[in-house]
Order: C-alpha cells, then structure tokens, then sequence
C-alpha cells in the first residue's frame, strides 16, 4: 500500500506531461527559430474544438480525432507563418508579440462568436474511463494514456532531432541560415516544417487538455501562462530542458492544490522564480 | 549542353544594398576548368564568389549556369544546381556532429563520406566531435569535404590556405590538387598566396576595383611578374 502522496504524484506526473505537449511547440520555435509566437496556445485551442466538434457533432470516435487535431493545428500554423509570421522573423521582439497576441485575441473572439463561450463536454472511449488500482492507487486510466502519449511524443522528437538528417537541418539552419542555404538546404521550408510541427503537437495537447481542464474561449490565455512558465524554466529550445520542467510545474502545482489550498495556484510562480534565480537561463538553457 | 561553359558571368554588376561592389565583370569557366581570382585586399573577390551564390544584389549582367540564365535564382537553389561553396570563414555548423556537417546537405553522387575521409584523414578521426571542436585547419578541412559532399560540378574556395599552420596549408593544397587531377569538379579559387593559386589553376583573373584588370592562363601570368607587381603588389617572381 502506497500513501497517498504517490497519487498526487500521479496526477502531478499527468499534468505535467499534458503541460509538455502543449509547450514543447513553443520552446522549439521560441528557442530556436527566435520567434515570439503568443499565439502558441491558440493553435492548442483549435486542436481541442476539432476534437470536440468531431466528437459532439460528427460521432467520429475520440482517438480518431487526436490526428485531426494535430493536421489542422499545423495546417492553421503553416498558413498563417506564410501569410504573417515569416514577415516578422526579423523583426524585433515587441512587433512580434503585437502580431501573436493579436492573433490569440483574435482566437478567443473567434471560437466565442462559433462555439459559445461554455465549457465544451467531452466524452471519452470507455476504455479510457475509470481507474485501475495499483499498490492501493487509483490510478486514472485517461491519465495513464495521457502519460503514455506524452512519452511516445517526446521520444519521437529527440529521435527527430537529434538522430535525423531533418533533424540535422533544422539545427544546421539556426547555426547558420546563410551558410545552410549555401549548402542547398531550404531554410524556409525547414523552419515552416519546423514551426508547423511544433504547432500540431500544441493542437494534439490542446485536444488531450479538455478531458482534464475542459475547452473555452480563454484558453487561449490561460494556458499561454502555464506554457510561457515551462518553456522559461525549461530553458530555450531545450526538449530534455520543457520536459523537465512541466513535470515539475505540473507536479507543484497538483501537489499546491492538494496540500496548500489556501496558496493554490500561486505555487508555481513561486517555482518558477526560484528556478530563474537559481539559473536565469532556465534548467537547460544554454543563454 | 556540352558546347555550354559551366559558369559564366556576363557583365556583372553587383553589390550590397546600395553599395555596389563588382562593376561590369564578364568570366567564362569550362566544365572541370580552374580559375583563380587574385587582387589585393578588398577589390571584391569575396563578393564575386558571393555573387555566383546569389547573395548579392546583382545590379545589370547575367549569371549562366550551363547557358540557363541563374540570375535570380536563390542561393539553395544555385547549391543543388551543382555549385559547392566554402566560405572564407568556414562556417562550419558548431551544434552539429563533424559526421552530420558532411551529411547535413550531402547529395548521391561520387564523394561520400568513405571518399572525403581519404581526402582529409584527419576528419575521419574527428567524426563524432562536435562542429566546435576542431582547429582553424580542421574546419577548413570540414567546409571543404561538406561541399563536396553535396557532389559540385563547381567548387568555390574562399581563401581556403588564410590563417592556417603551414604543414596544414601543404595538406590543403595536397587534396586540391587531387581534386583537379581528379576532374570531376570545376574550381574558382580565391587565394592571397598568389605563387600557390597560380601553380594550381588553369586560367587567372586579377581584379581591382571591382573590375577584371587583367585575365591571362596561369603559366603565363606566373611568368609576368610586371603586372603582378602592378595589381597584386607581391615579388612573386623573387621566389623560388
């Protein structure tokens, strides 16, 4: 028999690896193609109203709609870095957060005007309903699933990156975007592959979230907090360095929750200040 | 095509933003030729070569690419059409491996990794290191083998021997020779070693001012020591 610390753990562990699919987007653009997108969580947003609409309106089967989730998230992303971003690579910070924040302003109204501004039900496959027990725990299945898919996810982007040949083109072009188109590589196809990446996970986490902390309007915002603090805890375009770090905000603020009610989700700007003066650049930051 | 030089440049114009640089330079390169590009500091050898890349401005003039115009053509583009580039400054990738350097861009043909490791064995010692790690030579060596590695029909070399041990120099100049024995691949070769660049090319230009000042085939200008006392400012024919 465990104690039940093991289970905050559990819900910590869950919270965290969702927190990772949402943010890890956001670290790889941020880190290493330089940009500012505050727009990140609005691409999560679509991610969960597809899920959603598939779901409620088409009775297409939960699993099913994960990879719908993911292509329009990263089709919406490619067309807008067409479109807007890539005008702005350049550019300085504050025009680039003008622009996003924008757009994630532009996201909230959006899905206000279609969907209403309600908590969106969800209901998920039997078989990812109830718990299983374990040395005593009740262990959430969807939350197990959640895990499951959180590792797969990272273990194919550090397989990506670090082991593929794309992989080795994406970081020969942030080393050195002159030289890489000197050498034949397509920047600009490399970083919207990039980008369009990072933006589909955000939708497949985006449509994982509602389960856990249900889909409106605002989540655009609200979740753009808990994103910005792993991506700056974590440190820049660090995959090891987000993971890491939504684990530990995911668990401190689970354990918060549970333990200190009456500091609640003040927790983990507490964490995240203690990291940062700890070291600036973050756990794995390298600046 | 074979009646079509390889590179031709057909008075060209260029520059950066406002400034031009290059004024009205014509040059033709036949398939596996070497030229060397000579002139004192700053006439706009560097932005020549940039230029073949397509990273200048290019103001009036033409680039051919085997009689197809390449003029505005973006420089991945003019890479995969066959033009392997080293820069001046190297600029190998620092985050990746010296394997992945090579292979980052490498395109199928007869350099491979197993070919460019004879060239330079230095390099097969270094695979797993990192882009950083490697002395001035071993970099030029990188930079090198990485464009071959994309399998050229025309290599630019920017001042491949400058800042460089001589030992290190005897050994570049060792596997470019090779390489034009070889003749597989095309070389304009940018050199201050004037003595060195002559003895290895075919034909020569000397530039000055951003103008082609003299053109003449390597053996002969390496005779000619009143016009390379004139444009290049070197004793060449005092030396051995």
């Amino acid at each position: 028999m465990l104690p039940p610390i093991f289970g905050v753990l559990f819900d910590g562990i869950a919270y965290g690896m969702l927190l990772f699919v949402l943010s890890v987007g956001l670290s790889v653009t941020l880190g290493l193609m330089n940009f500012v997108n505050l727009a990140h969580c609005a691409f999560a947003m679509i991610g969960g109203y597809v899920t959603v609409t598939l779901v409620n309106q088409f009775g297409w089967p939960f699993l099913a709609t994960l990879p719908a989730a993911f292509a329009a998230a990263a089709v919406t992303s490619v067309v807008l870095e067409r479109l807007l971003y890539r005008r702005l690579y350049r550019a300085s910070d504050l025009d680039q957060v003008l622009l996003t924040i924008g757009l994630a302003f532009i996201s909230v109204s959006v899905a206000a005007y279609i969907f209403g501004t309600v908590q969106q039900p969800i209901s998920t496959p039997e078989a990812l309903r109830g718990s299983v027990q374990f040395l005593g725990l009740n262990l959430g299945k969807y939350r197990l699933f959640l895990i499951g898919v959180a590792l797969v996810v990272t273990l194919a982007l550090v397989i990506g990156l670090e082991y593929t040949r794309f992989g080795a083109q994406v970081r020969a072009s942030v080393d050195n975007q002159r030289m890489a188109r000197g050498l034949g590589i397509d920047v600009d196809w490399t970083f919207a592959s990039t980008f369009a990446l990072g933006s589909g996970l955000a939708g497949l986490g985006g449509a994982l979230a509602i389960e856990i902390v249900g889909l409106d309007p605002n989540f655009s915002f609200t979740y753009l907090v808990y994103v910005l603090i792993v991506v700056s805890v974590g440190g820049l375009g660090s995959i090891a360095g987000s993971f890491a770090a939504a684990m530990l905000i995911g668990i401190s603020d689970i354990a918060g929750k549970y333990y200190v009610p009456e500091l609640g989700a003040f927790l983990i700007y507490l964490v995240m200040v203690v990291v940062l003066m700890w070291k600036p650049a973050g756990l794995f930051g390298k600046r | 095509m074979a009646d079509q030089p390889l590179l031709q440049l057909d008075n060209v114009t260029a520059g950066y933003g406002d400034a031009v640089v290059l004024h009205g330079i014509s040059l033709t390169l036949p398939e596996n030729g070497s030229l060397a590009v000579l002139g004192r500091n700053g006439v706009g050898k560097t932005t020549l070569l940039l230029t073949i890349m397509g990273y200048t401005q290019l103001r009036t003039g033409r680039v051919l690419w085997r009689g197809q115009d390449m003029s505005r053509m973006p420089p991945h583009r003019r890479a995969t059409q066959g033009i392997g580039w080293v820069a001046q400054e190297r600029e190998v990738f620092p985050s990746l491996t010296v394997e992945e350097n090579l292979t980052v861009a490498s395109r199928p043909g007869p350099w491979d990794m197993a070919a460019v490791f004879k060239l330079f064995p230095r390099l097969s010692e270094r695979r797993r290191n990192m882009g950083n790690q490697l002395s001035g030579g071993e970099q030029q060596m990188l930079a090198t083998a990485r464009a071959l590695m994309t399998n050229p029909a025309l290599l630019l070399l920017d001042e491949p021997c400058e800042g460089l041990a001589p030992v290190i120099v005897d050994e570049l100049i060792a596997a470019i020779k090779l390489l034009l024995a070889d003749r597989r691949v095309a070389i304009v070769l940018v050199e201050q070693h004037t003595e060195v660049a002559l003895e290895l090319t075919a034909d020569a230009i000397v530039l000055e001012r951003g103008a082609v000042a003299h053109a003449a085939p390597s053996a002969q200008l390496s005779q000619d020591a009143a016009t390379l006392e004139r444009l290049v400012g070197l004793r060449v024919a005092a030396t051995p």
